[in-house]
């Protein structure tokens, strides 16, 4: 069995957990984390894109909205390249109760959210889509953020000072030393093989999953809500701002344009199971009902997929301890030799994307208390790998780049202009065998074909690169079918169906994959030909 | 004022089904148009006559298998127009190849028994009726084979094409030859001009030839010429000194673009017109029958009356069948009732995509005759026709060809009955 030692071991390879693996090596802290799938695979990779201005909590939850401005302000600096500054509006519409809007203001102005009421004729003018008869528009500074980009830029940042980061490596046990949690071990799920990694200090940032891996280090009580909410990527920017309801934030009130898309979203139904995801098909009428009242004719555009995520939401079930109270609504930090008398081991959890960064400079704090060290945390002026020139993301900066040298270089997926020479750069780098996994890195398949393209294209690559066998290759090849069906089949109508009937034809007919080698509808041909 | 034409019949739709249908017409006598709002699936397809592929089990014969076939799903497409429409369609579309614009190409095979010719994944795909230019790939006459291509080409991957075909017991090896051209991309139409021409064959020919062992057969994506593939073929053929044979690749299909050629030959030849780009956007109906449709195309509007309508405007694939928002299906060029469609509340899609999937079958509701429900002129070719998973059963070219050359038959039938009445 392999051993490995570290400082500290972060279990969870969302924006958390990497913001934590990222701030411990900027702090000189050796660092190793695991995840049981890939990184921000769970919750972080599957929300809607919203860097929040901190408009959308400034009644409900002002605490949490003067989380969100100050680290909006500060990913803007940091992460400058994974942000695209769209600016955020919030719109009274006829469907909205009018009053909201000056507590609205009032809250805004009592939280530090910068806020400017412009005419509702201005709001239309930039955003024509928008309902028409919107009586009242706010400008605030949301933004778009990729948590791909963020999320592999920080891990990275943290891979060349030295962390190890172990995807794919699921824990399977959490080590305990009487009142100390040591480690933990890992199996790697492609291979079995297992890894024990001893640590002076444990972090928890397992998300949704974190109650599970708490139960493991024999703490109790962490109990972890799943709150499950589903969104819909739209294959247009039919707004270029975000557009929120200017209402008590509910479902269906927020449209962000990303990339080439726009998302609505979401949803918030309980469920048991963090991997539960499951879309209701009332969900999806709710989505595009609430569409048609932020922007008319939404439901003729083309939905392109359907995801899932589920929010963390923690409940301390060991109300008697006094020490989580001060933790804030919107994430909880559990420093569990404090609160159960168990050393070496912090638990992180709750919160939002918007605010990963600030949750992980709290936990690191944790970590070097635990550790004996003091040392500053300066996630909030190093800039990410990537972002050191301060300059926001601009939509079309690929194309201008593709467009430099249209004719030199071949582009395998067109929708999302990812190049021969990135993927096969990717594939290297990564060694990864699944084109899902190169999928969040470069965006493969994420446009309007979902790969009906260049699925066979990066197969194909795939297959060299990685000298796979004809049938590790055919079920690369399948595999990704699967997966952007999955996203699809629930929200399927319109031209999307086209679309996949066109698809059909390419992998069905074309290509017959159905009857690959490794398929399930294969058999051997050519042994039963006469020879 | 908008211009009105008459004609004895008018085809919605310029895929397979409805260039069958259209050139059957105009070659026993009517009066035909032909109203595409595009290209159909000809351009897309591998160009195949695939009749009868998989039910699921692997078809090694069609007109075996049809039988039972049509025994056990009487509203399959199949079932409707009868086994001897495959045949004779069949028999008919080979004809139009053989005598039509392309010299020497010709389809070859039959509904007895199946081909198994390699798909770019390397899978020995069962077809009744190939392109002569595959018909060398072909597994039982393959030895040892090379599979080439350029790697300007991202519509093909000969090294997993090769794997795969090891993998079935064909001894394979991929080459591919770096060839100049003038740009990384391109696609199959692009390389199929360069196969045109001869000095680019004897350069690609030199290279290959210092690349190939003791390989009997060389495999090459369908790219091999528009015009002349023969020719082209038998170039190559006699410079290797071995067999060579296309391989279908991704979209835009060479061979389909032959196929097209060959099926709006055949069309223009019997006298029929075709009018490209034009979208069918209304209609007038009068006591259970259609009068005439309207097209928008060319910035006019254009009424086409006739006395007999064939709608072969495809399934979901082109628009003409649809699945809206609210989860209705509709018939969006005349508004025919449709069968097959899952109840309201009851799965549409399932979880699995290489399964039967419920919404697949749906079409527009016909008799017997083809004749769509709640009219008495207008019949239904190709993929409008519900019942039949042409990609999964690997049937739709047979069940265009079949279908479009019934509904014709059915129509000229009652335009003799029509001529008896009048004389």
């Amino acid at each position: 069995m392999t051993t490995l030692s570290t400082e500290v071991l972060v279990i969870g390879g969302g924006a958390t957990g990497v913001g934590v693996a990222w701030d411990a090596t900027l702090r000189g802290i050796d660092a190793v984390l695991v995840d049981r799938a890939d990184l921000a695979e769970g919750t972080s990779g599957r929300f809607h894109g919203l860097l929040h201005s901190g408009g959308r909590y400034a009644v409900k939850d002002p605490r949490a909205a003067k989380e969100c401005i100050a680290e909006n302000r500060i990913l803007r600096r940091v992460a400058a390249d994974c942000i695209e500054d769209t600016g955020g509006l919030f719109v009274t519409t006829p469907f909205d109760d009018p009053a909201y809007a000056d507590t609205f203001v009032a809250a805004c102005q009592a939280t530090g959210v910068d806020c400017e009421e412009i005419a509702a004729s201005e709001a239309l003018a930039s955003e024509p889509r928008l309902h028409p008869q919107i009586s009242r528009a706010f400008r605030v500074p949301d933004a778009n953020i990729d948590v791909w980009k963020t999320v592999w830029a920080m891990g990275h940042g943290a891979q060349q000072r030295g962390a190890r980061i172990l995807t794919y490596h699921e824990v399977i046990a959490v080590h305990r030393s009487s009142d100390r949690v040591t480690g933990a071990r890992v199996r790697d799920v492609r291979t079995g093989s297992e890894i024990d990694i001893e640590a002076r200090v444990t972090v928890n940032a397992a998300g949704a999953w974190a109650g599970r891996i708490a139960d493991m280090a024999g703490v109790e009580g962490v109990r972890v809500l799943p709150g499950r909410g589903i969104m819909i990527a739209m294959n247009h920017r039919l707004v270029n701002t975000v557009i929120n309801r200017c209402q008590m934030p509910t479902d269906g009130d927020i449209l962000v344009p990303i990339r080439t898309v726009s998302v609505i979203g979401t949803t918030d139904q309980h469920t048991d199971d963090p991997d539960d995801h499951t879309v209701e098909q009332a969900e999806v009428d709710r989505m595009f009902d609430d569409g048609e009242k932020l922007v008319p004719g939404f439901r003729q555009a083309r939905a392109l997929r359907v995801w899932t995520g589920v929010r963390p939401l923690f409940e301390d079930a060991k109300e008697s301890d006094t020490d989580t109270r001060d933790v804030t609504r919107a994430h909880a930090l559990l420093d569990h030799e404090q609160r159960d008398g168990v050393g070496g081991f912090v638990t992180i959890t709750g919160g939002k994307l918007t605010t990963y960064r600030m949750m992980a400079e709290e936990t690191v704090d944790a970590v070097c208390r635990h550790l004996g060290v003091s040392r500053e945390c300066t996630t909030a002026t190093e800039s990410l790998p990537g972002s050191e020139s301060g300059a926001t993301y601009r939509l079309g900066e690929r194309l201008q780049r593709k467009e430099a040298a249209l004719q030199d270089e071949q582009v395998i997926c067109e929708c999302e202009l990812v190049t021969r020479s990135s993927l096969e750069e990717a594939m290297r780098r990564t060694g990864s065998t699944k084109l899902d996994d190169i999928r969040r890195q470069l965006r493969l398949g994420m446009g309007p074909c979902q790969g009906g393209f260049c699925n066979y294209r990066a197969t194909g690559l795939l297959h060299g690169i990685d000298e796979l066998s004809a049938e590790d290759a055919n079920q690369a090849l399948l595999d990704f079918l699967q997966e952007r069906w999955k996203g699809m089949w629930p929200i399927l109508y319109g031209d999307q169906l086209r679309q996949v009937r066109f698809d059909d034809w390419v992998f069905q007919g074309v290509l017959d994959v159905a009857h690959a080698p490794g398929a399930a509808g294969a058999e051997a041909v050519a042994a039963e030909q006469p020879s | 004022m908008r211009s009105q034409l008459h004609f004895d019949a008018v085809v919605i739709g310029g895929g397979m089904a409805g260039l069958t249908a259209g050139t059957r017409l105009a070659q026993a006598g009517a009066k035909v148009a032909v109203l595409a709002k595009g290209y159909g699936s000809t351009h897309l397809s591998p160009s195949t006559i695939d009749v009868l592929g998989y039910t699921p089990e692997r078809v090694r014969s069609p007109s075996e298998s049809l039988g039972k076939l049509i025994a056990e799903r009487p509203d399959h497409p199949y079932a409707l127009v009868g086994v001897d429409a495959v045949s004779d369609s069949l028999s008919w579309f080979a004809d139009c190849a053989a005598h039509g614009p392309l010299p020497s190409y010709e389809y070859v095979g039959g509904i007895d028994r199946n081909l198994a010719i390699p798909t770019a994944m390397g899978v020995l795909r069962p077809s009744a009726m190939v392109p002569s230019t595959m018909a060398g790939g072909e597994a039982s006459a393959l030895g040892t084979v090379a599979i080439v291509s350029v790697p300007s080409l991202r519509e093909f991957h000969p090294a997993l094409c090769a794997a795969n075909l090891t993998a079935a017991g064909i001894e394979s090896r991929a080459l591919t030859l770096p060839m100049a051209v003038e740009r990384a991309d391109m696609n199959p139409v692009g390389m199929a001009r360069r196969f045109e021409d001869p000095a680019w064959r004897g350069h690609f020919c030199a290279q290959l030839l210092a690349q190939l062992r003791t390989e009997e057969h060389v495999g090459l994506p369908a790219m091999l010429g528009l015009n002349d593939p023969a020719a082209v073929v038998a170039d190559l053929e006699r410079r290797l000194g071995r067999t060579v044979f296309e391989i279908p690749t991704l979209p835009p299909s060479v061979p389909g673009m032959r196929r097209y050629e060959i099926l709006r030959s055949a069309l223009r030849a019997a006298g029929g017109r075709l009018a490209l780009g034009a979208d069918v956007i209304s209609h007038e109906r009068s006591n259970g029958r259609v009068t005439s449709v309207s097209t928008h195309a060319a910035g006019r509007d254009l009424i086409y009356v006739a006395d007999w309508f064939v709608l072969a405007s495809g399934g979901f694939a082109s628009g003409a069948i649809e699945l809206d928002s609210h989860w209705v299906t509709h018939e969006r060029v005349l508004g025919l009732p449709l069968r097959g469609v899952p109840e309201a509340g009851s799965p549409r899609f399932e979880r699995e995509y290489l399964t039967e999937q419920p919404l697949a079958a749906a079409g527009v509701a016909v008799d017997a005759e083809l004749r769509a429900e709640g009219t008495e002129n207008v019949f239904v070719a190709g993929a409008s026709l519900p019942g039949a998973t042409p990609w999964r059963e690997g049937s739709g070219e047979g069940i265009a060809l079949a279908s479009g050359y019934r509904a014709a038959a059915v129509i000229a039938g009652g335009l003799r009955t029509e001529e008896g009445v009048a004389s």
